[in-house]
């Protein structure tokens, strides 16, 4: 008779792993042990023996990575191997085969798809009501606890399913008949928008270059002509009417270049902004050229 | 801070790291995020609006801080529970919003580095875990496989996250009693590097979406819109929504690849 598994240990399975895929994460195996919790109520509603369990467990606890979210496509795609093998169809080596070859195109789905176009995106949809409900900045928060996880979970065991049910082949010929590449192609597109407005609207870089000149200016509050000072070259003003925000956006593409291009850690390149700053701060502070002074 | 406002904020630090009991998606991905953050040490310091003025920059700043391949390079729930938390402790000392988030961003510095380090740490102690793992497996006990992922995993990772985030803000504490102030070329030194820091996320956001050259020209597309249209980042998002889904149906797949 042919094994099916419980919808219960399905659940289960993926419970473990959605809520600890992370919990022992480390160099040598990676999410291994956490690979391995998740097939264990599987394994032991498949198998009967402790050797057949043993052998089972082994395979599932070595080498595992991969973006967690979006990667249960791995777990439920082992499982569903998993019981074919049970059933006597497949090996135990192919099963391996899987898994490796999944680590490298779910990591880099879910790491594109999900980490670095959904969750920004979603934040700043919270963080633009935060800002605009000053007296009300609580909602924008609340809002993202709520959708954020259920959003995910939801999305995360739907695709486990599909891993299960479809299984590598389904899996494969979905990835295949180029449906996949499509939506993350047309997702990047949205992707590459919402991170040039975000540059656009959030990062400031200032050379504070602001030479003046010292004149009689006119004073509303005494009305009368004081010593003051005017600007005469303003090096913000002139480069953003060339084109505006022209210095947050070489700031960001010089950032992209060092870390793709240039392969500095993001520590470093932090530490190089940070001597920046410091720089640029400082010039705003030599007498006649900055701009604090 | 009263101790027990210590402790729950060390508590949250701990719930908001990579791989704590909550999950991730729970975890990481929501009460790390610093828009979060700081709402909730804005609940346990009784100033939920005070913590959102200085919440919304620090997400700013971090908004791209996702972790490509497990690489921590900068301790999110660490750097913004701890930089509100110091906001929030010392903001009788500032008289503007501007230094309130200078002393925000100092908090998420010292956090952030204690944070980086301490999760060293952890990765590097996981390692012996493989070890029990290896044992249970090899006796075939399904039933005993979530411990060493579940036990051992956290008891490391409460120790290296709880501990050092209750010295950190017991430290902040005692500071905000002594009564520091700061000087102002400090905090407009801090607050430009903020707002650049926010250069680095969209830098390396970038390098997980540019795959071919025409796609500066989209990436353009939407800073323009900012610059010279003024659109906000709602109106982006849908037109945006609306160019995907174009483009999707006008795609050709060998073209695109």
């Amino acid at each position: 008779m042919a094994k099916t598994l419980d919808k219960k240990t399905l659940k289960k399975s993926f419970n473990n792993w959605f809520f600890w895929n992370g919990c022992s994460q480390q160099a040598e195996s990676m999410l291994g042990m956490a690979f391995g919790q998740s097939m264990a109520p599987v394994i032991d509603e498949l198998y009967d023996t402790r050797e057949q369990k043993a052998a089972a467990l082994k395979r599932h606890i070595t080498l595992f990575n991969t973006e967690s979210q979006v990667g249960s496509v791995c777990n439920g795609i082992a499982i569903g191997m998993e019981e074919q093998l049970a059933n006597g169809v497949g090996t135990a080596e192919s099963i391996q085969e899987a898994k490796v070859a999944l680590i490298g195109p779910t990591s880099a789905i879910g790491d594109s798809l999900w980490v670095a176009t959904i969750i920004p995106l979603l934040l700043t949809i919270c963080l633009s009501i935060s800002s605009s409900l000053t007296s009300a900045a609580w909602v924008g928060p609340l809002l993202y606890i709520v959708v954020y996880p259920l959003g995910t979970y939801f999305l995360s065991w739907t695709i486990f399913q599909l891993g299960y049910k479809a299984g590598l082949e389904g899996v494969q010929r979905f990835m295949a008949s180029g449906q996949l590449d499509k939506i993350i192609r047309a997702v990047t597109i949205l992707g590459l928008l919402v991170v040039g407005a975000l540059t656009a609207s959030f990062v400031t870089c200032s050379l504070n270059i602001d030479i003046k000149t010292a004149t009689k200016v006119f004073d509303e509050a005494t009305q009368a002509y004081i010593d003051g000072s005017i600007s005469v070259f303003n090096l913000d003003n002139l480069l953003n009417t060339v084109f505006p925000k022209i210095v947050p956006l070489a700031l960001t593409v010089f950032v992209y270049w060092l870390y793709t291009k240039k392969n500095w850690k993001p520590l470093v390149i932090m530490l190089l902004i940070l001597v920046l700053a410091a720089v640029l701060t400082a010039i705003g502070y030599i007498p006649t050229i900055g701009a604090f002074v | 801070m009263t101790m027990a406002q210590v402790i729950l904020i060390a508590l949250f630090i701990y719930l908001a790291a990579i791989g704590s009991i909550v999950g991730n998606t729970i975890g990481w991905y929501c009460l790390g995020r610093p828009l979060v953050a700081s709402f909730v040490v804005g609940i346990i310091m009784g100033d939920v609006q005070t913590a959102m003025i200085v919440g919304i920059p620090l997400q700013i700043a971090y908004l791209a801080n996702v972790t490509p391949g497990g690489a921590v390079a900068w301790d999110l729930s660490y750097a913004t529970y701890i930089g509100t938390a110091m906001a929030l402790a010392m903001k009788g000392t500032v008289s503007s919003d501007a230094a309130l988030i200078g002393l925000a961003f100092t908090g998420a510095g010292i956090g952030g580095v204690v944070g980086g380090t301490m999760w060293n740490v952890h990765y590097a102690l996981d390692v012996v875990l493989n070890r029990w793992a290896e044992r249970i497996a090899a006796n075939g006990d399904a039933k005993k496989m979530w411990m060493p992922n579940i036990i051992g995993g956290q008891l490391i990772g409460f120790a290296c996250r709880f501990i050092p985030a209750v010295i950190v803000l017991m430290a902040i504490s005692a500071g905000a009693s002594a009564g520091i102030s700061i000087p102002d070329w400090f905090i407009k030194g801090i607050s430009s590097f903020g707002s650049m820091m926010a250069a680095l996320g969209m830098g390396i956001i970038l390098s997980f979406l540019i795959k071919k050259n025409y796609d500066w020209a989209v990436f353009l597309v939407g800073f323009v819109l900012v610059t010279y249209f003024g659109l906000g980042m709602m109106s982006v998002a849908v037109i945006g929504v609306l160019a995907a889904t174009i483009f999707y149906q006008i795609i050709d797949r060998k073209e695109a690849y």
